[in-house]
């Protein structure tokens, strides 16, 4: 796929003057080979202190009960199902870009793909510590596993959703996780091959004896292809099930049967937002920008518009359907999701998954770095919301007024959140370190067919008519950041 | 068939070889080097000698590494020598008695556990109230004293004894007075040790107060009738009921009697028989009386004076004074209820919450022209649940503060905290030389007694009554007195130089001398029963011939002297709730977390307020306000009650105990000191201003949503419409087709169901603390519950519904913009599991550890449950309690669990559930199996009526029948055929196991 030149209309996929493989190496494994810098230090620090407040405050609750959260006897669920969701959601991103788009053939995946597949470990990760902590008595997790015991023949219930949840993440944690490793066996190659000592010796165990020969790429390539299929069903999948855990319940609310694809498209959503908050700021900080250009930007950008106005249009079906259903306790509950006493929280979650990814239809803004950070914070905001949305407020007042209640959430709800954000970032800026946080076997890929410079030179070659060349170099001015900086070749 | 192959184990084997054969020799085939290891040499080489003690280093650290596992201590002592009557496992039952009525008591290996009604009780006929039950936590109270104390210091009851009788013989010689001070005591047996210390020392006398007291009736028969005491009140023979401010199902004299007779011309029976007594209720504050009335007006305390007049004006009186009411709905009202008392001649009833003799006096007037007495007031069988005499004790005082008085026993009471000044009292019982208190604990009055001499709780004592005229009840110990405690009869007849001075021996000689001598049975009997009554005497009509002028004209003054100008004006009524009641229950951790029947707040008292009213003075919900008359003054949270009446405030007593213990310290405020002293009694309303103060106070209530929505939980239909259609409001009969996902259970043996009638509950909140008492449910104090965190299993919920132009508003945002909030109609409805057939529960637990048993009871294994919480998330009833925290092992939950000693109520039948589980109402699981075991025993199938679950058991109107829906002859498949039955959110097909029958008000249209 990589032998043959792609069109010069197409945008490039790696930019720069005088990319040569080795640069390439010399550029990704900056990180990986050299000491932290100051900006990695800050970061990880406060990440690593977010890390602490998790451990502090997941151990606090450990000790004293679920009591220590806001919950109580209407709202069984809060901050910890709502952080569990949105983890999940984030996780999506991942196995979307390295499936999804691999069996499509997109190959400007190949920059994103390695960050998007370690952030949805990751995210499973968090979102897998709040099933564990969310439990009144946690040590007995591993019941909801059908392992056989002796207590009889006791079993697990299979017609719960939570015990499909347990199946649905286990798998996809390990198959993202395969998936990811597979991709990292060359990369870990390289960094093995350019190291020495005890460096070597551990990448040399890790990278599985790669040897670089033409069997072994051809196995990692149908291998890819395997997984990229097993992994595609996941996506949808996963984000069903866990709708199903509110799906299949009888609180207004939360019984409605839009639900799968709607959390499937908000997931999508949101683990795309995820990664342009990731990348946005690595793609600065380590200087990636040759790797991943303008168009990886606006690409995911292009997605967020399609999945948020998925979600937006699902929010208002539900809306209808709720009216239209005439069922008093379902009317009432999406009544109160919009003008009850959690208004904020829903007009919060509109105003940030519905309304402000639109502004993406303007290139200026899908094109501009700092609005697509700020934006991507500003859905990751309305999908934590979502959640709130769906859970709280279905629950705090659902079918016996008398049971009505308001839920405010304690001080270790707030700092088991921020904790699990501290544990992402830690041990997203540990893999920065050490492994190469863009797949650089498969940017060398594109290097000859969709970089900047293999198409300037067919245009100096003049093998390609002249107004594609024009509309080209037209595009790239236009649109591109990166091209106006002078590193870039410019004719 | 026989085989005949041959394994080998080697070639050799095979081949059979010389050396093979001579290896084989042996029991090994190979030489054990056993003799190199054991000779000398292998012996004295350095190795074994430092493998040895490697081997001992590991071993001995091994062994203290596996010893450092702490072996948990069990705390069971098994008897040495069995007493014959207990077995354990198995319950004994003794009969006793709690404030008069004759209960059972249930004791496991020797000591009390739960409280219950006796059957044989004329009183309650086997239901007790939500204190009755709460009563057995008492005696497992750590606050109380361990032995008796003088001057603050342990002493023992010989020293005590000697310094008593030193001081009293003292005193007898200085010629000064001697008091002894109690509530109301209608024990014959304390009476006549009373009344033998009485003749031992001539110059002291007994006075009775009670904290909330009845003297103004008990005068007011006086006057009237020339007997002393109250009458007994015979609701069930009334047909219209008038009240004014009595609330006579929640606290008024006998609630669990009044409750019984009251719900009986209302339940289901009655209904079938076409009849349904009518109930008014005019009141100020919203009391549970006032709930459930069918027609509630709204009445200031100046006008219930002036409002009597007008009735017995327009029952034909002529009074004069005589005015129109403010409140004109009031005013119209009065002349209906006129008409209507007029045309129930004989079958009617007017009673009056006030405390003041000439308003009584006027009460019984009207009783008297409708013909109340000998049909639903009987004079003739007096009741002597009260005997307080309000102005003998402000004597008292009068008399400590001249000096006169040298020696004073308080005995169950407490003047130090329920006197409406007791600073007052505080001097003058500085000038007392002897004082004694037979309280349990240093009360606020004991800790200013030299001698507390702390007497046994009623379990642990003999103990007779006589509630009711020719009605007497005998107390019998259940456990060995846990403290060096002591009766303080025995006190008395030790201290008088009484012949007999074992209370136990006297009390039976005064029974076999004047009791059980007249109705003829055994001591023996009389244990077995409870109870003896003698019969009752035949009610005689009495009449009522008084010149009223006098009494008008103090009530116009009284009237006059409630109203108080500006614009803060507020008239003030203080009242007893139903849980905490008169504060001597204030330290009983089950009764303040029983939520109130109205305002559903526990743990506090508040200052009640009407909606409207508030909005006038700019004041909102949970603002403090302090409430001030010319004497005292307290700051409290404001609570908006629906209902109350325009211009008055209502404000809890009981609350405010200082010295009671840990669970009352910091709990409200004490309202005692608004009580009134006029016209010879303490009334309990006066002139009060109100006005906002900084801050604000969230009170713990456990519901806080207070209407239905406009949903179809509640249904209910007026007497009218149900004589039509007895369906009517059920919303039955549209003919729905039911569809159905699932398979239908089996249940070949029993199917236990439940049928709750919403006519018949009147919210007193008994069954909540039967629960509690029952299956060990935790009590998580007042910060809890303000997080919604209340553990109980069965749950009272109350609705308010705003009645407007004939339309019913029950919507939030119609209510905010009602302009009249007067006309609030409430009903009760007690929602615990619902045991569905369908449980929503049952399908997302991910463990199974709640599922389905095959005789209907969804099921909750404890031990299996991991916390998820889904079960309580898909609740549609929100039924669901989790355990947040470990409550019985947790010292920040200090109320009863967490104590060791505490702890011996809890009944071992039921297990205690620790952290990370939900629990439910489980519909008595333990009680349904030991109804089949016993069925079993006995070789006999089990009948209805075997098994009563705790709330049903108490419940004293009957309201919650529980059995097997099986067995189409039970009491609880008739009532869930009654044409009244509904399901709650029968719509969503969780198919529920408890039916709900409509609720009836029998209202006429004005």
């Amino acid at each position: 796929m990589s032998s043959h030149h792609e069109s010069i209309l197409r945008e490039p996929l790696v930019t720069g003057a005088n990319i040569t493989y080795a640069k390439v190496t010399e550029d990704i494994l900056v990180p990986v080979e050299n000491k932290p810098n100051r900006a990695w230090w800050i970061g990880f620090t406060i990440a690593a202190l977010g890390a602490l407040l998790w451990v502090v405050s997941v151990s606090y609750t450990f000790w004293f009960g679920i009591g220590t959260w806001g919950l109580n006897k209407t709202v069984g669920w809060a901050w910890d199902i709502t952080g569990f969701v949105w983890w999940v959601g984030i996780g999506h991103a991942g196995t979307l870009i390295s499936a999804v788009l691999l069996l499509f053939r997109q190959n400007w995946r190949n920059s994103i793909n390695r960050s998007a597949e370690a952030m949805t470990i990751f995210a499973v990760i968090c979102a897998a510590t709040y099933i564990v902590a969310h439990m009144g008595r946690p040590w007995m997790a591993y019941w909801a596993l059908p392992l056989p015991n002796q207590f009889g023949s006791l079993w697990v219930n299979f017609n719960s959703p939570l015990v499909w949840d347990v199946f649905a993440i286990s798998t996809y944690f390990s198959v993202s996780l395969v998936f990811w490793y597979t991709g990292l066996l060359p990369d870990i190659a390289t960094i093995r091959d350019r190291a020495t000592g005890f460096r070597r010796r551990i990448y040399s165990i890790l990278s599985f004896g790669w040897n670089g020969s033409v069997k072994t790429w051809q196995r990692f390539e149908v291998v890819s292809l395997i997984l990229a299929g097993v992994s595609t069903p996941l996506v949808l999948s996963v984000h069903t099930i866990v709708s199903m855990d509110f799906a299949t319940s009888v609180i207004p609310g939360w019984h409605t049967t839009i639900f799968p694809p709607y959390f499937v498209a908000g997931a999508i959503f949101s683990g795309f937002a995820m990664v342009q908050t990731l990348l946005l700021i690595a793609r600065k900080v380590l200087g990636f920008e040759n790797y991943i250009t303008m168009f990886h930007i606006e690409s995911m950008n292009k997605i967020i518009i399609l999945t948020g106005s998925i979600v937006g249009v699902a929010y208002l079906t539900e809306l209808f359907i709720a009216w239209y259903s005439g069922a008093e306790y379902e009317q009432y509950a999406f009544l109160n999701r919009v003008s009850g006493p959690y208004w904020w929280a829903y007009w919060a979650m509109m105003t940030c998954n519905v309304i402000s990814p639109q502004l993406f239809w303007f290139k200026k803004i899908r094109t501009s770095v700092a609005a697509s950070w700020i934006l991507s914070i500003v859905v990751n905001i309305g999908m934590w919301f979502e959640r709130f949305v769906i859970i709280v407020t279905s629950l705090h007042r659902d079918y016996l007024p008398s049971s009505w209640v308001m839920f405010y959430p304690s001080v270790i709800d707030v700092c088991v959140f921020i904790g699990s954000i501290g544990v992402f970032f830690t041990l997203f800026l540990l893999f920065l370190r050490v492994l190469p946080a863009i797949a650089m076997a498969e940017v060398k890929l594109l290097l000859k067919s969709s970089s900047d410079q293999s198409k300037q030179r067919l245009i100096r070659e003049d093998s390609v008519p002249k107004e594609y060349a024009e509309f080209y170099k037209e595009s790239l001015t236009k649109y591109d950041s990166v091209s106006e900086e002078k590193e870039y070749a410019k004719i | 068939m026989e085989s005949n192959k041959k394994y080998w184990k080697g070639l050799e084997e095979l081949q059979n070889s010389t050396q093979f054969v001579e290896n084989n020799k042996g029991e090994f085939s190979e030489k054990l080097p056993i003799e190199e290891v054991l000779n000398e040499a292998g012996l004295s080489t350095v190795a074994p000698r430092r493998d040895f003690l490697k081997a001992l280093g590991f071993g001995l650290g091994a062994v203290t590494l596996a010893a450092c596992n702490p072996a948990p201590v069990t705390k069971s002592i098994p008897y040495l020598v069995k007493p014959e009557e207990i077995v354990p496992g198995i319950p004994n039952f003794y009969s006793s008695t709690f404030k008069g009525q004759s209960v059972l008591v249930k004791t496991r290996e020797g000591r009390p556990i739960k409280i219950e009604g006796n059957p044989n009780c004329i009183i309650t006929k086997g239901r007790l109230s939500a204190q009755g039950q709460a009563s057995v936590l008492d005696l497992y109270d750590v606050s109380k004293l361990k032995g008796p104390a003088y001057n603050g210091n342990t002493t023992t009851w010989p020293q005590l004894d000697q310094y008593v009788k030193g001081e009293l013989n003292k005193v007898q010689a200085g010629g000064k007075k001697i008091r002894i001070v109690s509530s109301t005591i209608n024990s014959p047996s304390t009476k006549r040790v009373i009344a033998d210390f009485v003749a031992k020392y001539p110059n002291s006398k007994h006075v009775q107060v009670d904290a909330v007291s009845y003297t103004g009736i008990i005068k007011a028969n006086e006057n009237s009738f020339g007997v002393a005491a109250l009458p007994r009140y015979r609701f069930d023979k009334a047909d219209l009921i008038v009240s004014f401010d009595a609330d006579f199902l929640g606290t008024w004299i006998s609630p669990v009697e009044y409750n019984r007779q009251y719900v009986s011309n209302r339940n289901n029976t009655s209904l079938k028989n076409k009849k349904m007594s009518r109930h008014i209720q005019f009141e100020s504050g919203m009391s549970m009386t006032g709930t459930n009335a069918d027609t509630r007006i709204q009445l200031k305390p100046s006008e219930q004076g002036i409002a009597l007049m007008n009735l017995y004006n327009a029952l034909g009186g002529t009074l004069a004074g005589s005015k129109k009411l403010t409140n004109a709905n009031a005013e119209k009202s009065i002349m209906l209820v006129a008409k209507e008392l007029a045309a129930a001649k004989g079958k009617g009833l007017v009673v009056c919450g006030s405390n003041d003799v000439s308003v009584q006096i006027l009460v019984n007037a009207i009783n008297s022209l409708i013909g109340s007495y000998g049909s639903t007031i009987d004079v003739a069988n007096a009741s002597y649940q009260y005997a307080g005499n309000d102005a003998e004790f402000v004597e008292f005082i009068n008399e400590m503060k001249r000096g006169e008085v040298d020696a004073v026993f308080f005995l169950n009471s407490n003047p130090a905290y329920d006197y409406v000044n007791a600073k007052e009292f505080s001097d003058a019982l500085a000038k007392v030389k002897l004082r004694v208190s037979f309280a349990d604990r240093q009360d606020e009055t004991a800790s200013l007694c030299q001698v507390v001499a702390p007497a046994h709780h009623y379990l642990e004592s003999w103990s007779d009554a006589n509630p009711l005229e020719g009605y007497y009840t005998i107390g019998q110990p259940t456990i060995n007195p846990v403290n060096d405690t002591r009766y303080a009869e025995e006190g008395l007849l030790i201290w008088s130089d009484n012949a007999v001075k074992d209370y136990y021996q006297y009390i039976q000689n005064n029974w076999s001398a004047n009791i059980l001598s007249q109705s003829g049975s055994t001591w023996k009997e009389l244990l077995q029963k409870g109870s003896v009554y003698l019969g009752e005497k035949p009610a005689a009509a009495s009449a009522f011939s008084r010149d009223l002028n006098a009494v008008a004209q103090t009530i116009v003054n009284q009237s006059n002297a409630l109203v108080k100008g500006g614009d803060n004006a507020v008239e003030l009524s203080v009242y007893e709730n139903v849980a905490v009641g008169d504060g001597k229950f204030a330290n009983n951790p089950w009764l303040q977390e029983l939520p109130d029947p109205v305002s559903k707040v526990t743990w506090d008292n508040y200052a009640a307020i009407a909606p409207k009213f508030a909005e006038k003075l700019g004041i909102a919900e949970l603002d403090m306000v302090e409430v001030k008359t010319d004497k005292y003054s307290v700051t409290l949270p404001v609570l908006l009650q629906p209902g109350q009446a325009i211009g008055t405030v209502s404000i809890a007593l009981g609350y405010g105990r200082t010295k009671a213990g840990k669970a009352a310290a910091e709990v409200g405020k004490n309202a005692y000191p608004f009580l009134n002293f006029v016209n010879g009694t303490f009334q309990t309303h006066t002139a009060a201003s109100i006005s906002k103060v900084a801050g604000t106070y969230e009170l713990a209530q456990t519901q806080t949503h207070h209407t239905i929505e406009g949903r179809n939980i509640i249904r209910e239909t007026t007497l009218k419409d149900y004589l039509k259609d007895p369906h009517a409001g059920t919303g039955k009969g549209h003919g729905a087709n039911k569809y159905d996902l699932w398979d239908k259970y089996e249940q070949p043996g029993h199917n236990w169901v439940m049928a709750i009638d919403l006519n018949a509950c009147t919210g007193c909140g008994a069954c909540i603390v039967a629960c509690n008492a029952e299956n060990n449910i935790p009590v998580v104090g007042r910060d809890e519950v303000r997080r919604r965190r209340e553990m109980h299993w069965i749950r009272i919920d109350r609705y308010y519904t705003f009645n407007e132009g004939g339309e019913k508003i029950t919507e939030e945002n119609e209510i905010k913009d009602l302009e009249n909030m007067d006309n609030v109609s409430v009903i009760h409805q007690p929602m615990m599991c619902q045991h569905c057939e369908h449980a929503p529960c049952e399908t997302v637990c991910p463990v199974i550890a709640t599922m389905h048993s095959s005789d209907g009871l969804n099921h909750m294994a404890y031990n299996r449950c991991i916390g998820t919480r889904y079960c309580a998330n898909n609740c549609p009833y929100k039924v669901r309690r989790f355990n947040w925290f470990n409550y019985w092992n947790d010292s920040r939950f200090d109320n009863y669990m967490n104590n060791e000693f505490t702890q011996l109520v809890l009944n071992p039948d039921v297990s205690v559930r620790s952290r990370g589980v939900m629990e439910k109402c489980s519909m008595c699981i333990q009680r349904i199996q030991s109804g089949k075991l016993q069925a079993k025993l006995e070789k006999r199938p089990m009948k209805d009526g075997d098994v009563k679950t705790a709330c049903q058991q108490t419940c004293p109107t009957n309201a919650i029948i529980f059995g097997d829906g099986n067995d189409p002859e039970s009491e609880v498949s008739k009532a869930l055929q009654s044409e009244r039955t509904y399901y709650v959110l029968e719509e969503i097909n969780t198919m529920p196991g408890v039916g709900y029958q409509t609720k009836v008000r029998n209202t006429v249209e004005a």
